[in-house]
């Protein structure tokens, strides 16, 4: 196959894949519909299927990646807009996120060691429950390997969004800013989708939580990466 | 729905991608703009969060208005998944990697998320039912 047409294909995949993942979750709602999930297998499978190089994949579709910087900075907007939440919320937001970003990271830390799991492994997972721009340009600091964190952020949100509902029964974590807050600290982007099926305030909490966990990862990162690694 | 309809609506669907592109590719531009400065300053700090403490105090200047940027913004933050697929799919070639550690990774995750979960919420139930209570003081003396 030449250059352009594998290049064009490894795009249209790409975002037939992600768009109708999207657009099938709209119609049908299932959770295994959910673009987080479906999209990452339809592509592998058409990847395989097609017989693409990865090599040739990755070099066409990696400007993909380039937009997550962007989207960084686009977080500033819904900082803004619910710029009333954070000023009438100041002490509960600020220890909501420090209790995330720490528990997320010690838990990480103990569980490799617990797990035994391997150092290419467990330096790429201790930024797993912080959103992708964030966890990306953090993990580098503890010599994570970007792919590999890449897989592990996408699961933690799946598993979180899996596993929020029965814990906080179980847990009796019943006020809107804990329930937005936890899925916000723990599973990101999907933890503020899932928040959003509780309520605005859930998942206006939790996207807040997300942006301020990454923020303050990224900025703490090489102090973390002094103890941890 | 009358041909001329169809046309109006085609219309206005290009006019706003259109403007969400133009407006994601000024986003672009001052990500672009915040990496050189980390670059030339040599700030320890990354560009991606240069750029948005930037963007935010522009905002609360009221130097650039919400609207100006809404729409790219809600594009970018809206479509993030499809920007990090790419290392996602990359994943294959760490295959055997994973076939030895998957189980072992599995449980890692399902035990780490049970704990923020479980601990950030009783964290902030406790704070919030302070914080509650701080601005029930408050409101109870002003009265």
């Amino acid at each position: 196959m030449s250059h352009t047409s594998l290049a064009l294909l490894s795009l249209v995949i790409t975002l037939m894949g992600y768009y109708g993942a999207k657009r099938l979750y709209s119609r049908l709602g299932y959770w295994w519909a959910a673009p987080i999930l479906l999209a990452p297998l339809l592509i592998i499978a058409a990847v395989l299927l097609l017989d693409i190089p990865l090599p040739s994949y990755f070099e066409y579709t990696h400007f993909l990646v380039l937009l997550l910087g962007p989207a960084t900075i686009a977080f500033a907007l819904p900082i803004y807009r619910e710029r009333a939440l954070i000023r009438r919320y100041p002490i509960t937001l600020t220890l909501g996120v420090m209790a995330g970003l720490l528990l997320g990271l010690v838990s990480s830390w103990g569980l490799v060691k617990l797990f035994a799991l391997p150092p290419e492994i467990g330096h790429s997972v201790l930024v797993r429950s912080v959103s992708t721009p964030f966890a990306m340009e953090a993990t580098t600091a503890f010599g994570g390997v970007p792919e590999l964190t890449a897989m592990v952020v996408l699961m933690t949100g799946v598993v979180g969004m899996l596993l929020c509902g029965p814990l906080f029964r179980f847990g009796r974590v019943r006020s809107s800013l804990a329930r937005g807050v936890a899925l916000g600290a723990s599973a990101h982007g999907a933890g503020a989708a899932k928040a959003r099926e509780y309520g605005e305030e859930e998942a206006v909490v939790a996207s807040l939580t997300m942006i301020f966990t990454g923020i303050a990862m990224v900025l703490g990162a090489p102090v973390f990466a002094l103890f941890l690694v | 729905m009358t041909l001329s309809e169809g046309k109006v609506r085609l219309k206005t669907g290009a006019k706003r991608a259109s403007l969400t592109l133009l407006q994601a590719a000024a986003i672009c531009l001052l990500a672009w703009l915040a990496h050189a400065l980390v670059l030339y300053l040599a700030l320890p700090v990354p560009g991606g969060v240069v750029g948005l403490g930037v963007l935010l105090a522009l905002l609360s200047l009221k130097w650039v208005p919400e609207k100006a940027l809404q729409a790219g913004a809600a594009w970018l933050l809206g479509d993030l998944l499809l920007f990090f697929i790419p290392p996602v799919i990359s994943v294959i070639q760490y295959e055997a990697m994973i076939e030895q550690y998957g189980a072992r990774m599995l449980g890692f995750l399902v035990a780490g998320s049970v704990t923020v979960l479980l601990g950030t919420g009783w964290v902030v139930d406790k704070a919030f039912k302070f914080e509650r209570g701080l601005h029930l003081a408050r409101a109870g003396g002003r009265l």
